[in-house]
C-alpha cells in the first residue's frame, strides 16, 4: 500500500511540474514539425524517390509519412492532457490567494516609504480612498499594534492558467467526439450521375459543374488564375427534391451533414471499335483518370493516364491553359504489364492500339469532388477554442498584484511605507508601480511631499 | 495612367524611403545617443507606418481585389505592423534603443515583399471569403509582434553574452545572471537611484561588468549599458509575446473556421497550419518557462528566440518550399 501510496505521489509530483509540460510540449512540437518537414500521406514509393533507402525506410517503419495518426502522437497529447489534468487539480485548483501578512517593506525591490506632514488618521483615510478608488481590495489587519493595509488587484486573474488549461481540454474533447460519432470522406460525382449520401436517407445527383478560369498576364507570365467552382445539385430527401449550389467557401446542410466543394477533374467516354465493330460494354462506360480499358481477348490495357484541357495547336504539346478548348487524352498502352507506348490523343480522333481495336475519345464529363463531414465535435472545439484564447489574455494581461501598506507616526507627520508583489516577480510591475506611487504621492498630500525611498543593503 | 506612377506605388516608395532614413537614423542613435537623431528617426518610421497603410487602403480602391492574399500584400502588412507594434512599446515603454533594428527588418521584409509583386490578380476561390479579411491580418500581425519579440531577444542575448565575456576575462563572478534568470535575485542590490522615472532608471543593476566597462571607456558597453537591465529586457519580450500569442491563436481558430467553411474540415493537418501549430507549441513552452523563476531570462529568451525561426519557417519556408493542401484539381 505504502509503495503504491509512494508511486502516486511521484506521478502527481511529476505531472503536476511545468517542466515536465515542457518537456511534452516540446517532445510534441517535435512531432508536429517532422511532419510538417516530411510530406504526409505519399506512396511507399515517394519516400524512397525523396530520401535515402534507410531514411525511407525509417520514415515508413516509423509511420511518420502519418505521423499525426499514430499512436505515439496521440498518445503525447493524452499525456499532455493527464499532466493538464494532475496540475490543474494538484497545484492550479489549491492555490490560493496567500495570508495576510506583515512583510519587511525595504527588503522587497519593489517598495518606497514617503513621508508626508499631514496627521496620520487624515493620511490612512487618504490611502484607503485612493486604493479604492484605483480598484484595489483593500483590507486591513492588525499586527504588534500596527496596522497594516492590503490590498489586492486582479485576484480573480489566478484563475486565468485554468481557463486556459480547460480550454485546451474542451477542445481536445470535441476531437474525441469527432472520433467517437462523426464521419467524413470524399464524393466525386459525376455529371449526371446520383449517389446515396453515406449515413443518410438523402441522395444527391450533380446536374452540372461549372469552373471560371481568367487567363490573367502577370509580371512573370501568363496565369490562369481560378475563378470559381460550382455544383449544381439536387438533394433528394424524404421523397421531396430540391437545387441547391455548392461553391466554395458556400458549403451546403443536408441533414447535419455538411458537402463541400472541395476540387474537380474529368472523366472520359471513349468509343471503342474491334475490326470497324462498336464493343458496346466498353463504349458505354465512364472513366477517370486511373482507370484502364482491358481489351478482350488480347493482352493490351489501355490507361487512361491524363486529360488535357487544351493542347497547343501549334506544338501539339499540353498546354498551361486549364480551360477546356481544345482536349486531347494521353493514353499509356502496356502488353501483359509492359510498356507498349503512349499517346497525346486529341477529342473525337482515333488510335489504333493494335489487333484491330481502334479507340476514340468521344466526350469528356465534369467531375465535382466534393467532401462531406458529419462533426458533432465542432461546437465543442469552438467553444474549447474561445476559452483558451480567454486564459491566455487573463494571463497575460492582468496581473494578480497585493500592496502592502503600512503607516505610521513620523517625527514630522506620517510615514507610509509601500511594497508590491504579483505573482509573476517584480520586474514585471516596476513601471506600474512608479506610476502607482506617483499618483499615490499626489493623493497623500496635495503639496510637494518629501520623500525618502528604500534602500536595502 | 499614361506613365504616371499609380498612388499605391508612390506610397510604397515614400514608405520604404522613410523606413530606410528612419532606421539609419535610429541605429545611429542606439551608437551615438544623441537625441536629435531620435527626434529625426521615429517620426519618419511613423510617417513610413502611415504611408504604408495609406498603400494598402489605395491598392484596394484600386484593384477592388483585397490586397493581403499574396506574398506582397502580406509582407507589407508584417511591415507595417511590426512597425506599429515597435512604436506602442516604444511611446509606452521608452524603446526607443530598439528602434533602428526593428524598422531595418521591416524595410528589408517589405523590400523583399516588393519583390513579388506580381501586379493585380482576383483570388482563387478558397480566398474569396470573409475570413480571409480577419485570418489573415491576424495571424500577420501575430508574426509581426513576434519579429519585434525577436529583436528584443538578441538585444538581450548580445547584452547577456557580453556580460559574460566580460565576466570571464576579469575572471569574477556574474551576479547578474542570477537577477537576469529570476526577479527575485536578492542577492542583488537595488539600484541606489530607484526612481520615479520608468525604466529610463534601472531597478537592479543587473551586467555590473558591463557597467565598469562602460566607465573604463568600453563603447561596445557603453552602448549597451544605457540599455535597459536584462531583467527589464526580459519583461519587455514577455509583454510583446503576450500580444503575439493571443493574437496567432486567434489567428489559427480564424483559420480552422475558416477551413471549416472551405475545406470541410477544420483541422486539416495541412503544412502551413501544422507549423502554425509548432511555432504556437515553441511560443506556449516559452510562456510556461516564463512562469518559473528561474527559467525566466537566459533560457526563456533562447526559447522566444527559436520562436521566431519557427514563425520564419511557416512564413516563408512553407510557402516556398513544402507544397500545400491548395490545389483544385482532381
Ligand atoms: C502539459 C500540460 C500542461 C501543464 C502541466 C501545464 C501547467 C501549467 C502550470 C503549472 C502553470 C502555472 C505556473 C505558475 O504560474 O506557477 C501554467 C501556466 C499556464 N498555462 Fe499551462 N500547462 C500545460 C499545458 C498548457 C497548454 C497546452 C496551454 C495552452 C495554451 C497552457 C496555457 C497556460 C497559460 C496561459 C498559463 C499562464 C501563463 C502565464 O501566466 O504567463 N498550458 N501551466
Amino acid at each position: 500500500m505504502s509503495y503504491l501510496r509512494a508511486y502516486y505521489a511521484d506521478f502527481t509530483r511529476t505531472f503536476s511540474n511545468v517542466l515536465f509540460a515542457v518537456c511534452l510540449l516540446l517532445i510534441w512540437g517535435l512531432l508536429t514539425l517532422a511532419g510538417v518537414i516530411v510530406a504526409q500521406g505519399k506512396d511507399p514509393g515517394d519516400y524512397f524517390s525523396m530520401y535515402a533507402p534507410p531514411l525511407a525506410r525509417l520514415i515508413l517503419r516509423l509511420n511518420a509519412d502519418n505521423i499525426y495518426h499514430t499512436p505515439y502522437y496521440l498518445a503525447i497529447i493524452g499525456l499532455i492532457l493527464t499532466s493538464l489534468a494532475v496540475c490543474t487539480f494538484k497545484r492550479v485548483i489549491p492555490a490560493r490567494l496567500p495570508r495576510l501578512h506583515p512583510v519587511a517593506v525595504d527588503k522587497i525591490p519593489l517598495s518606497a516609504a514617503i513621508t508626508v506632514d499631514q496627521a496620520l488618521p487624515d493620511v490612512r483615510a487618504r490611502a484607503e480612498g485612493f486604493l479604492r478608488r484605483r480598484g484595489w481590495l483593500v483590507r486591513k489587519r492588525e499586527f504588534n499594534g500596527t496596522e497594516w493595509t492590503f490590498a489586492d488587484k486582479y485576484n480573480w486573474a489566478r484563475r486565468g492558467v485554468l481557463v486556459a488549461h480547460i480550454g485546451f481540454t474542451i477542445i481536445a474533447a470535441g476531437t474525441c467526439v469527432y472520433w467517437a460519432r462523426g464521419f467524413s470522406g470524399d464524393l466525386p460525382l459525376l455529371a449526371g450521375q446520383t449517389i446515396a449520401v453515406p449515413h443518410s436517407s438523402a441522395s444527391i445527383r450533380l446536374n452540372s459543374f461549372h469552373y471560371r478560369i481568367s487567363p490573367i498576364m502577370t509580371k512573370s507570365g501568363m496565369v490562369y488564375q481560378p475563378i470559381d467552382y460550382v455544383s449544381n445539385v439536387t438533394v433528394i430527401q424524404h421523397g421531396t427534391a430540391s437545387q441547391r449550389l455548392i461553391r466554395v467557401n458556400h458549403p451546403i446542410d443536408i441533414g447535419g451533414t455538411l458537402f463541400y466543394q472541395s476540387s474537380y477533374g474529368f472523366a472520359l467516354r471513349f468509343l471503342v471499335r474491334h475490326t470497324g465493330v462498336r464493343d458496346a460494354a466498353l463504349s458505354s462506360k465512364t472513366y477517370v483518370v486511373g482507370d484502364t480499358i482491358t481489351l478482350p481477348g488480347s493482352q493490351r490495357e489501355i490507361a487512361v493516364a491524363q486529360f488535357i484541357p487544351t493542347v497547343d495547336r501549334q506544338s501539339g504539346q499540353p498546354s498551361s491553359d486549364p480551360r477546356v478548348t481544345n482536349p486531347a487524352v494521353a493514353l499509356q498502352v502496356t502488353e501483359g504489364g509492359q510498356n507498349a507506348g503512349a499517346a497525346l490523343v486529341p477529342l473525337n480522333t482515333w488510335i489504333d492500339v493494335g489487333d484491330g481495336w481502334r479507340i476514340t475519345p468521344s466526350s469528356y464529363v465534369m467531375v465535382s469532388g466534393l467532401q462531406y463531414r458529419y462533426d458533432p465535435g465542432v461546437a465543442l472545439v469552438g467553444i474549447g477554442a474561445f476559452v483558451l484564447l480567454a486564459g491566455l489574455v487573463i494571463s497575460f494581461y492582468f496581473l494578480p498584484a497585493r500592496l502592502f501598506v503600512r503607516i505610521t507616526p513620523a517625527p514630522r507627520g506620517t510615514t507610509v511605507e509601500v511594497a508590491a508583489t504579483t505573482v509573476k516577480g517584480y520586474d514585471i510591475f516596476e513601471k506600474e508601480f512608479n506610476e502607482l506611487l506617483q499618483e499615490f504621492e499626489r493623493a497623500l498630500r496635495p503639496q510637494e511631499p518629501q520623500r525618502v525611498f528604500a534602500e536595502a543593503t | 495612367m499614361h506613365g504616371s506612377m499609380p498612388l499605391d506605388e508612390v506610397l510604397m516608395i515614400i514608405a520604404l524611403g522613410a523606413y530606410v532614413t528612419s532606421a539609419l537614423a535610429l541605429l545611429v542613435y542606439f551608437f551615438s545617443r544623441e537625441e536629435w537623431l531620435r527626434h529625426l528617426g521615429i517620426p519618419l518610421a511613423i510617417a513610413g507606418c502611415a504611408a504604408q497603410f495609406a498603400q494598402l487602403i489605395a491598392r484596394y480602391e484600386i484593384t477592388h481585389i483585397w490586397p493581403l492574399l499574396n506574398l506582397y500584400g502580406s509582407l507589407s502588412l508584417f511591415a507595417a505592423v511590426s512597425v506599429a507594434i515597435y512604436l506602442y512599446f516604444a511611446f509606452r515603454y521608452d524603446l526607443w534603443f530598439a528602434g533602428g533594428f526593428v524598422v531595418g527588418l521591416a524595410a528589408l521584409f517589405l523590400a523583399y515583399g516588393v519583390t513579388w509583386n506580381e501586379g493585380t490578380m482576383p483570388a482563387v476561390p478558397s480566398l474569396q471569403s470573409y475570413w480571409a479579411k480577419i485570418h489573415v491580418p491576424l495571424v500577420v500581425s501575430s508574426y509581426a509582434a513576434f519579429m519585434v519579440a525577436f529583436v528584443l531577444s538578441a538585444m538581450f542575448l548580445v547584452k547577456y553574452y557580453f556580460e559574460k565575456s566580460l565576466g570571464q576575462t576579469q575572471e569574477t563572478r556574474v551576479p547578474a545572471m542570477a537577477a537576469a534568470a529570476g526577479s527575485q535575485g536578492a542577492d542583488v542590490p537595488l539600484h541606489s537611484g530607484f526612481a520615479y522615472q520608468g525604466l529610463s532608471v534601472s531597478m537592479r543593476a543587473d551586467t555590473p561588468n558591463i557597467a565598469s566597462a562602460a566607465q573604463a571607456g568600453n563603447a561596445v558597453a557603453q552602448w549597451l549599458n544605457t540599455m535597459p537591465t536584462l531583467a527589464q529586457l526580459d519583461i519587455l519580450v514577455y509583454r510583446v509575446v503576450a500580444v503575439g500569442l493571443p493574437l496567432l491563436t486567434l489567428g489559427v481558430i480564424t483559420g480552422a473556421m475558416w477551413a471549416h467553411e472551405s475545406w470541410g474540415a477544420y483541422w486539416q493537418w495541412d503544412p502551413k497550419e501544422t507549423a502554425a501549430l509548432f511555432s504556437w507549441i515553441v511560443y506556449a513552452i516559452y510562456m510556461h518557462l516564463h512562469t518559473r523563476r528561474d527559467w525566466r531570462g537566459l533560457r526563456s529568451i533562447w526559447v522566444s528566440a527559436v520562436g521566431f525561426l519557427s514563425i520564419m519557417f511557416c512564413y516563408f519556408g512553407v510557402n516556398l518550399w513544402i507544397s500545400g493542401l491548395h490545389s483544385y484539381k482532381l
